[in-house]
């Protein structure tokens, strides 16, 4: 029986394993190569994946920027409404991104929070700075999951034995704690830029996904598959899973070993 | 008077300290012994500033350091698990502390040079903490907490995951590096073994209170009450002096007379002490005072020692003795137990 149970979860991994794996390889084999190379080429591509790097690499430094205190204040400390706070921040994980998007649009469009902004000339919605903010909302809890774990499994003795040696908290956390967490920064750093270049609902809604200026690569994947112009679609979408492979396979060259 | 502690409360729940005072003479080498959840280590982090009293206050060179930070206490620390910081090396591990304090390159590595020296790790210097073994560590754990001249080295637990012949060697090392540094030291231990040969003075703690303080041969010889007596498994027996003879107190413990040189008056009702380790047996009787026909009731060896408790009528205690003095001694013999006057304490 025992043995059967095994065999039977082992078939199901590798059934799913080989469907998904045929997913992907199918995104690569059905077109033309000649299609996908010169829509790899054309201005809209091109301006998409500039775009999408660009907005994806400042949104993962603010979210570093933003989850690493988050983190560390969640692993280390207690103040009240602490479970509170964690749980709002996990919110966006469980519900869907055109929703997140929508209450995004609602806070930077309607609230008192967006008409300040925008009253100091920082307009959000509809623009490439909405890119970044749903990019950042997106990320962010996934980051702070991460760097959460991370700063928990760092025994705290590290940090007292530090402190008894005449360094401040702050100075204990940039010689100690940091470089402890080495690992886990790289992974959330890793997942995070994953996860901004692939928002897509969030991004949609607040930014607009107007043609060649809000558009970011799922943006122009969507778009594309509603005209009709499958070339450029399974262009992005290619590139999209180009860009999580290297991701994956910079992270376990880096710190597969160690983690 | 290096440290005193004045009526110290600590919550944290599931361990507290209760009101503890506490005074520590410079030089002093305090072990802070006591069951487990005593609050031994709690006291040792308070002192250490990591966590905030609920009353009482600590005075550090009679400065109240109380509210301050632990990076302004002058205070090291050094844990059973030794805390080694892994993404550096040795020499960056014992170097740390100094960098904060002192910028020339060559006064740190100079320090680091004579610590290493006095501790028997500078050959270890270049390599890192997850390469060494328990006792290296631990050594490094040492250095790293001395180096920096603190005004109270605080250790906790820091031999109890080390095999009993390295604990021998680092206890005269520790022995050494102390004197050298001039430090006061607290020190936990569960081991009696640190008590006898580091200390001069031995604290008993229950319950987050503090039970006995004093020289570990009077707490041992004489506890101050039922617990420590039987935390530091001394024989306490009850007993009422019924007279003087040659200088000795004689006192009658059910149905035997036990010799003292402690003075009580006659009448007096008394509680005596005799450490395990003062009793001797034997097959032949070798003294006429405070010699006891027993019979063996339990025997349990050690590694090195071996317990045995004894029963004589009324009067039941525990001896420890060596192996291979008890070759011939199995349990409901009997055997000869004695013990000297001078060993029979009078505790009221």
């Amino acid at each position: 029986m025992l043995v059967n149970f095994k065999s039977f979860c082992i078939f199901v991994a590798f059934l799913f394993t080989f469907l998904l794996f045929i997913a992907i390889a199918s995104l690569f084999f059905v077109p033309n190569p000649k299609d996908i190379l010169s829509s790899l080429q054309t201005e809209e591509m091109l301006y998409s994946l500039k775009l999408s790097i660009v907005t994806s690499a400042i949104s993962t430094i603010i979210v570093l920027a933003l989850a690493i205190p988050i983190g560390y204040s969640l692993a280390r400390f207690s103040f009240p409404g602490k479970s509170i706070v964690k749980s709002i921040l996990d919110l966006p994980i469980a519900f869907p991104e055109l929703v997140l998007g929508l209450c995004l649009l609602m806070l930077f469009g309607q609230t008192f929070v967006g008409k300040s902004l925008e009253a100091v000339g920082i307009k959000i919605v509809f623009t490439k700075l909405g890119i970044i903010v749903a990019q950042i909302f997106t990320a962010l809890p996934y980051a702070t999951r991460i760097l959460c774990s991370t700063f928990e499994s760092i025994i705290p003795r590290f940090e007292l034995v530090s402190r008894s040696l005449g360094y401040s908290e702050f100075e204990t956390f940039k010689n100690v704690t940091i470089p402890l967490a080495r690992g886990g920064i790289f992974a959330s750093t890793i997942i995070t830029f994953a996860r901004c270049m692939g928002a897509f609902g969030a991004v949609l809604i607040l930014a607009g996904g107007s043609y060649m200026n809000t558009e970011t690569l799922p943006i122009t994947l969507y778009l594309n598959i509603s005209y009709g112009n499958m070339g450029m679609a399974i262009t992005s979408g290619i590139v999209l899973i180009v860009i999580s492979f290297l991701a994956i396979l910079v992270f376990e060259k880096v710190e597969g070993g160690r983690l | 008077m290096i440290l005193e502690i004045e009526n110290l409360s600590v919550d944290l729940g599931e361990f507290k300290l209760n009101d503890v005072s506490l005074k520590v003479n410079r030089r002093d080498y305090v072990t802070i012994i006591g069951p487990t959840g005593s609050g031994k280590s709690i006291l040792l982090e308070t002192i250490a500033g990591f966590y905030k009293p609920l009353k009482g206050r600590i005075l550090l060179e009679g400065r109240d350091i109380t509210g301050l930070p632990p990076e302004k206490r002058c205070v090291s620390i050094v844990y059973q698990d030794y805390a080694l910081f892994p993404h550096m090396n040795v020499f960056e591990n014992i170097a740390y502390g100094l960098r904060k304090k002192e910028s020339n390159a060559s006064v740190i590595k100079e320090e680091v040079k004579r610590i290493a020296e006095i501790l028997g790790i500078s050959h270890l210097l270049h390599r890192k903490p997850t390469t060494l073994s328990g006792g290296e560590q631990q050594r490094v754990a040492i250095a790293r907490a001395l180096v920096v001249k603190p005004k109270l080295l605080l250790m906790d637990e820091p031999f109890s995951a080390l095999d009993v012949k390295m604990r021998e060697s680092l206890r005269k090392l520790v022995r050494r590096a102390v004197k050298e540094y001039d430090t006061t030291v607290l020190h936990v231990t569960h081991d009696f073994d640190d008590v006898f040969s580091l200390a001069n003075r031995v604290v008993v703690m229950k319950n987050g209170k503090i039970m006995q303080t004093g020289r570990p041969e009077n707490v041992f010889s004489k506890p101050s009450n039922d617990f420590v007596a039987d935390f530091v498994g001394t024989n306490i027996l009850e007993g009422v002096v019924i007279g003087k003879e040659n200088g000795l107190t004689l006192i009658r413990v059910g149905e035997h007379i036990l010799y003292s040189t402690d003075h009580a008056e006659v009448g007096e009702r008394v509680r005596v002490s005799i450490r395990p380790e003062n009793v001797t047996i034997s097959n032949e009787m070798r003294q006429t005072k405070n010699t006891f026909l027993c019979s063996v009731e339990d025997i349990r060896r050690g590694t090195n020692l071996v317990w045995l408790t004894l029963r004589s009528g009324d009067l039941r205690f525990k001896v420890v003795t060596t192996p291979s003095s008890i070759d011939t001694v199995d349990v409901g013999k009997n055997v000869f137990a004695s013990f000297k006057a001078v060993n029979v304490r009078i505790v009221r």
